[in-house]
């Protein structure tokens, strides 16, 4: 059987977390941005050793709320505390926290090691602490072997590493990452993540932004979706899967034409929501379904032309459009 | 933290050729290329190219126009066998300098007076106007030294048509004198006299073959110590577009950091930039700056200061790298033209002279031409100098305040 779908949205799930412990608290943030309301409400926190990932569309607030919580951008309204202040009005406190920018913000005529020497310095590294820093940095991002070569030698994996490696030189405990991976490709996404997750061991709070739903799903402890400049949803990415497909499966069905007003009312009823412009739909099944012939024959007796039944296991798009009946489109 | 930065500009300017080209070898040749013109058009040194026709062919034409080929500031050229309007073509296609005419049809050239037309017919080009006067005192040599015995003649012939007679054994003495004087100026010996003996010469302070060499060191220098100010500053928009900007600004040291590392290397690499251009001239050119070397220390110094400050101010008022380009040479190029870094200020009108005052290169030239030129100390070149230095501080005020302005904006 097909569960009906609800459209109202589901109450956030949020994991079991004590606030006051966390390393960002972003609190009712607030930003406008020629004229237009780009974060409007946002709360969200970070505790140590917590992988958050911020998911949205283009536009979705995501930079803009990575920039306030670095102390960049000041909110309109709305708290931001790291590491139990505010990095804007106390610039000391930015000392805890690593920033990794989307572009590849690293000199590409130095060597892998004055690349490092020159950030190290920047954060504030004392000259006593900088080499076994580097050494350190350059172990986890495995990059000791390339120590001496230029940057723009180097492959696009190694150099988003190194990028973010460059960020972690003085010890942040809090680590803001804007769309780490990035034109990679799936091996250096791969080391990338073993990479995220071993500062995740170290006690780091690590918050990222991507596009990236299965980049989402493997590395995230919490997702926050952010759209138009607010939190449409967030909570662990299985606790959300389980909470609306339980044991379920999603039941998609592609269709040769567009669905006509009576054809689409007959899916809806059937608990299905359309996507991509109506033909596509998706809903959810029961775990043990088999019979794809059986729901072949009901939708051809609605008069629906179908090309395509599939049942996969749910992901968080699928969750986010049941829970806020909108498409993610990211 | 920003020695850091300083560190990495400096790497990134020793691996990259073009920029090192561009920084240390370009502003050499352009400054060598200067001073071989100043050295060469600076007063005795001028090369004329002068094409002669002897229409007369006497004794007197030819020894003249002898003495012109002896002259090693002329190059004579021949205007072929054919007429005056030939030559003429040739100085109106600038094959020739000036051109020079010894006419048959006009008074004798060892008769002075007369009321017929002259002798000596030059034919120049208004658009080469100085090059008219200098002939002038070429020839006048030339007549004075290759014919002193038709020079003399020549007055005493005037003499006596106007004041006195002489006798025969007057005449006859005049005679064996003349023709004395002619053979020692065919055997090159000094006749013992000349207009030239009338005039002694003093030059101060170096003279004026090395004044303008100095000064196109202190031109060029400054020119290029502003295009090369602002390469180093537009880093700072490039590092903006790149992320660097943003992982700096999340740190403690914000974007403060960042301008004074920046303001840092452009000082630095400007300084070297200018004594590579003096060190050419002290060698080459006998501009002497180990004379004057604590001056030319401070002056350099405060130049550097200047054009960094400046070249930061630009770019940090714009927001991309191509507007910083465009401004920045749209900018450069004015102040350098009313500055003086093109055109000496010797050459120029009042009104532009005074409008230099209101450009650094302008302070930067009256500092070096006072400390290398004028031969005065630091006390005589206070005002352009405090300039440089005020401007260079303030500009970097300035560019900090903008810069921090810019990214609270967010």
């Amino acid at each position: 059987m097909v569960y009906k779908h609800n459209l109202t949205p589901l109450p956030h799930i949020v994991t079991e977390f004590d606030k006051k412990d966390a390393l960002l608290s972003l609190a009712r943030i607030r930003k406008t941005l020629g004229g237009q309301v780009v974060l409007d409400g946002v709360d969200a926190f970070v505790g140590a050793g917590e992988i958050v990932v911020l998911l949205g569309p283009n536009g979705a607030g995501k930079t803009t709320l990575l920039s306030t919580a670095c102390g960049r951008i000041a909110p309109d309204s709305g708290s931001v505390t790291v590491c139990g202040g505010d990095p804007r009005l106390r610039p000391e406190i930015r000392r805890h926290l690593g920033f990794v920018p989307q572009g590849l913000a690293l000199y590409p005529y130095l060597s892998v090691k004055e690349n490092l020497q020159t950030f190290g310095r920047m954060m504030g590294v004392t000259k006593h602490d900088l080499s076994w820093r580097i050494e350190q940095a350059l172990e986890r991002g495995a990059l000791a072997e390339h120590a001496d070569r230029r940057v723009e030698t180097l492959s696009g994996g190694m150099r988003r590493r190194l990028n973010i490696v460059a960020s972690l030189l003085h010890d942040p405990k809090l680590l803001l990452l804007d769309e780490p991976t990035v034109g990679v490709d799936v091996n250096a996404r791969k080391r990338i993540h073993e990479l995220l997750r071993q500062l995740r061991a170290k006690g780091i709070g690590i918050l990222i932004t991507t596009h990236d739903l299965e980049q989402a799903a493997s590395l995230a402890d919490r997702v926050v979706f952010l759209v138009a400049g607010r939190v449409r949803l967030q909570g662990a990415p299985r606790e959300l899967i389980q909470s609306n497909y339980g044991r379920g499966r999603e039941l998609i069905v592609i269709l040769g034409q567009q669905a006509d007003i009576e054809q689409s009312r007959a899916l809806t009823e059937r608990g299905l929501t359309a996507l991509h412009g109506g033909l596509a739909w998706i809903g959810a099944v029961d775990g043990s379904y088999t019979d794809a012939a059986g729901w072949t024959q009901d939708l051809d007796a609605a008069g629906l032309s179908v090309r395509e039944i599939r049942v996969r296991e749910p992901d968080l798009e699928g969750v986010f459009l049941r829970v806020t009946g909108e498409e993610l489109h990211l | 933290m920003s020695a850091a930065i300083l560190r990495a500009m400096l790497l990134g300017l020793l691996r990259d050729r073009g920029a090192l080209l561009m920084a240390f070898v370009l502003p050499v040749i352009f400054f060598v290329i200067m001073a071989e013109i100043f050295t060469a058009t600076s007063g005795a040194n001028l090369d004329l190219t002068v094409v002669v026709l002897d229409e007369i062919k006497s004794g007197v034409s030819t020894r003249l126009v002898a003495a012109l080929e002896k002259d090693d500031s002329i190059t004579l050229g021949a205007a072929g066998d054919t007429d005056g309007e030939a030559l003429r073509a040739l100085v109106r296609s600038g094959s020739a300098d000036i051109g020079l005419i010894l006419r048959n049809d006009a008074e004798p050239l060892d008769e002075a007076g007369g009321f017929g037309p002259a002798p000596l017919l030059v034919v120049s080009d208004p658009s080469r106007g100085f090059v008219e006067p200098v002939l002038m005192g070429r020839l006048r040599r030339a007549y004075f030294s290759a014919l002193p015995d038709v020079a003399m003649g020549n007055v005493v012939a005037e003499l006596e048509n106007q004041f006195l007679t002489l006798t025969d054994e007057q005449r006859d003495e005049l005679a064996g004198g003349l023709s004395e004087m002619r053979a020692d100026a065919e055997a090159g010996r000094e006749v013992g006299w000349s207009f030239e003996d009338l005039i002694a010469y003093e030059r101060v302070a170096g003279g004026e073959t090395v004044n303008l060499v100095a000064y196109s060191a202190g031109a060029v220098a400054f020119l290029f110590l502003l295009f090369a100010a602002v390469h180093g500053a537009v880093s700072l928009l490039e590092e903006s577009e790149s992320g660097v900007l943003e992982r700096i600004l999340a740190g403690p040291g914000g974007i403060g950091v960042l301008v004074d590392g920046k303001f840092l290397y452009v000082v630095v690499q400007g300084f070297v930039q200018v004594s590579v251009i003096f060190v050419i001239a002290w060698l080459f050119y006998s501009v002497d700056v180990p004379a004057r070397f604590f001056p030319w220390l401070i002056v350099t110094a405060a130049a550097s200061l200047s054009a960094a400050g400046l070249a930061m101010l630009l770019v940090a008022a714009c927001r991309t790298r191509r507007q910083a380009q465009t401004v920045a040479n749209t900018v450069i190029l004015i102040i350098s033209a009313i500055g003086g870094s093109m055109v000496p200020r010797i050459f120029m009108p009042d009104l532009l002279k005074n409008l230099g005052w209101l450009t650094p290169n302008t302070w930067a030239l009256e500092a070096y031409s006072g400390i290398l030129w004028r031969g005065e100390g630091l006390g005589g070149v206070i005002l352009p100098v405090a300039l440089l230095l005020a401007s260079g501080l303030i500009g970097w005020y300035v560019a900090r305040l903008l810069a921090e302005r810019r990214v609270s904006r967010y």
